[in-house]
């Protein structure tokens, strides 16, 4: 399987997302409401040297993804791995409208999605409801639209998705997922899990490899369920030609100070590390523990 | 463990809250998902295909077809009545999802039953597993802060953010819709666990913003024999916030807590020995008292509210932690607050 880049540039911290606290999340809101800002941020990152990029399919990735189109001249190189859905859209859709309206709502009231209406003609949500991948595949390919003509390396389900479905212990899901963006966009299928060695271990058990598994890992344990011991061991046992692993949340939400953070993420078996930073100092800092 | 020594449970709605609790209780070792009942024809057709369940369009045939020893509750409020009345006919431990019901009369009763019959009884009032209102639960109880004098509860969403016709169960009051029902219960339920309930609700207003036939934001007062006090504010059209907030501010005669669901934040008076904190401000964050659990779905206290459940059926736990006599009392709480909005609330 390629080679999955070693440091890839997350983006929550765009999105008012913290963890650990929602005050902080609201100053990183309100920095990062003007998306010039965001843009000022990639090229720092760009010129401290990251090539990889990760983001989530927030109705701001539209803009992003253009921005990038439009300057591709002061980004050559770069890599992207997008991370879809963007559950809370969903949510709040299926709150206001139930289940299959909201499907309907993404699907077909958009307007920009003249493609799908032309392939489903007359039948409309009738015929998706006969076929459940058909139906994951169309809502794979609405979310990763923004994307287009961009370099994918990795294409991720969110973990509020993949664990949802890891729950169901459904094979076919995973399977199907995986299939549609090795096939249709060339990429490595991902998946972002809060429960990485439960998840590695039905995917070894289904025989669904060559998938990228991006998990929180940090010295404290946080997010990592059902414990950090069982992640230490099931990095230590994991084949890299199979699953490669990529270490997110490794400051714990800013609980663990940098060094400390990636002293011990650098003594774990894994392949890649997804980090978020907003100033300059903070990216070169991180880039420089990281690869000391 | 081998499947029949296991615990079988079946879920009644496969909405949005289903889904979830499916996911997080199929992944319990000791728990065997035995049946669906979802009026849905898509719903069911999917589940047939793919997942090794038992189905049914009534609830009524999963009771008399299916042999389960306890049911999750998570369709529309109005149908949580006669669902758990049946489940308590045929013997079965329940864990219902919130606000219980929508009149209290109806809980009252389902709570008199289950307060006799020996069963396991839960209302899904997620934010008492949450770990940091857990700890701040701890903190007044050790009365950290002192004597409690005021409070502010709190709940802040972007759930319902555009005009729109829909007719589904979530417009009317009747069916358990509004903000009151939804979220509101919430921000009460959790005045409830960490302060008591009410003595009396007062200056209770709601304001329409995009949903026609039901509130979407409500304030009230409420009022304590004990000197207490304290305001609720719930508001699910405030597109400044990305996903649901619930914010506690607690004043007492020693100390201030603010709270939300993943941090906590302390003002005290006088240093306190045995936690640890200074005097003056002190800052906790989730990272601080989070307990991992098993397997995490949306977060950890939805794992944990379900884990708590097959604990108490099991009889690892004595003292369910949200039953339904608590779910009786924040509905008693809501119907205090729609009596005085209808008395006091118009001009």
């Amino acid at each position: 399987m390629e080679q999955i880049d070693k440091i890839i540039f997350g983006d929550n911290q765009f999105f008012g997302i913290n963890h650990m606290s929602q005050e902080k999340a609201q100053q990183l809101a309100e920095q990062f409401y003007d998306i010039e800002n965001i843009y000022k941020v990639y090229h720092l990152a760009y010129d401290a040297g990251v090539r990889a990029f990760m983001l989530n399919s927030h109705a701001r990735a539209y803009d992003i993804c253009k921005y990038f189109k439009e300057n591709e001249s002061s980004f050559e190189g770069v890599s992207w791995y997008p991370s879809i859905p963007y559950a809370y859209k969903y949510a709040n859709l299926v709150a206001e409208k139930g289940i299959m309206p909201a499907i309907n709502e993404v699907l077909f009231n958009d307007n920009t999605l003249g493609g799908v209406l032309g392939m489903i003609a007359k039948g409309g949500v009738a015929v998706l409801t006969k076929d459940a991948f058909k139906l994951m595949q169309m809502l794979v390919d609405v979310e990763l639209r923004a994307f287009k003509d961009m370099n994918i390396k990795v294409a991720f389900l969110q973990n509020i998705i993949t664990d949802l479905m890891l729950g169901y212990g459904v094979k076919e899901i995973f399977y199907e997922f995986c299939e549609h963006i090795r096939k249709r966009y060339n990429a490595l299928p991902g998946l972002v899990t809060q429960n990485m060695p439960y998840l590695k271990s039905k995917l070894e058990e289904w025989g669904i490899a060559e998938v990228v598994i991006c998990s929180s890992f940090n010295k404290i344990g946080y997010l990592m369920s059902p414990d950090r011991d069982s992640y230490i061991s099931s990095a230590n046992n994991n084949d890299s030609s199979k699953y490669q692993l990529i270490a997110m949340s490794t400051l714990a939400s800013g609980a663990i100070p940098a060094r400390e953070a990636y002293e011990f993420i650098k003594q774990q078996n894994i392949q890649s590390i997804v980090f978020g930073a907003s100033s300059k100092g903070h990216i070169e800092e991180t880039l420089r523990l990281i690869n000391i | 463990m081998n499947d029949r020594s296991k615990i079988k449970i079946g879920i009644i709605g496969m909405g949005r809250m289903g889904i979830t609790h499916y996911s997080i209780i199929n992944s319990h070792p000791a728990v065997k998902l035995e049946s669906i009942a979802d009026p849905s024809g898509f719903v069911l057709s999917m589940i047939n295909k793919y997942l090794p369940v038992k189905t049914f369009k009534d609830y009524n045939e999963l009771f008399a077809e299916s042999k389960i020893d306890a049911v999750l509750v998570c369709t529309p409020p109005n149908f949580h009545f006669p669902i758990v009345q049946k489940a308590a006919e045929n013997g079965i431990h329940v864990f219902v999802e919130k606000p219980f019901t929508t009149k209290l009369n109806e809980s009252s009763e389902l709570a008199r039953i289950y307060s006799v019959n020996g069963l396991v009884n839960q209302v899904g009032y997620v934010n008492r597993f949450n770990d940091i209102f857990g700890k701040v639960k701890e903190f007044i109880e050790n009365e950290v802060i002192g004597k409690i004098i005021r409070f502010k509860s709190e709940m802040f969403s972007c759930t319902i953010s555009k005009s729109d016709g829909s007719s589904g169960w979530r417009n009317s009051r009747e069916s358990g819709g509004g903000v009151i029902f939804e979220m509101a219960s919430h921000a009460i339920d959790l005045v409830n666990f960490l302060i008591g309930k009410p003595d009396k609700v007062t200056g209770s207003s709601f304001n329409h913003i995009y949903s026609k036939n039901v509130e979407d934001a409500v304030s009230s007062t409420f009022l304590y024999r004990n000197g207490i006090s304290g305001t609720i504010y719930i508001n699910w059209s405030d597109t400044s916030y990305r996903k649901p907030t619930n914010k506690i501010e607690i004043f007492g005669d020693s100390g201030k807590i603010l709270a939300d669901q993943h941090s906590l934040k302390i003002f005290l008076n006088k240093s306190n020995e045995k936690y640890k904190l200074k005097q003056g401000w002190n800052t906790l964050y989730i990272t601080d008292v989070f307990k991992p659990v098993p397997f995490y779905v949306r977060g950890n206290e939805f794992t944990s509210q379900l884990w708590h459940f097959v604990d108490c059926i099991q009889g690892k736990e004595k003292t369910n932690r949200c039953t339904f006599a608590d779910g009786v009392d924040t509905l008693e709480v809501i119907e205090n607050i729609y009596n005085d909005y209808e008395l006091n609330g118009k001009i």
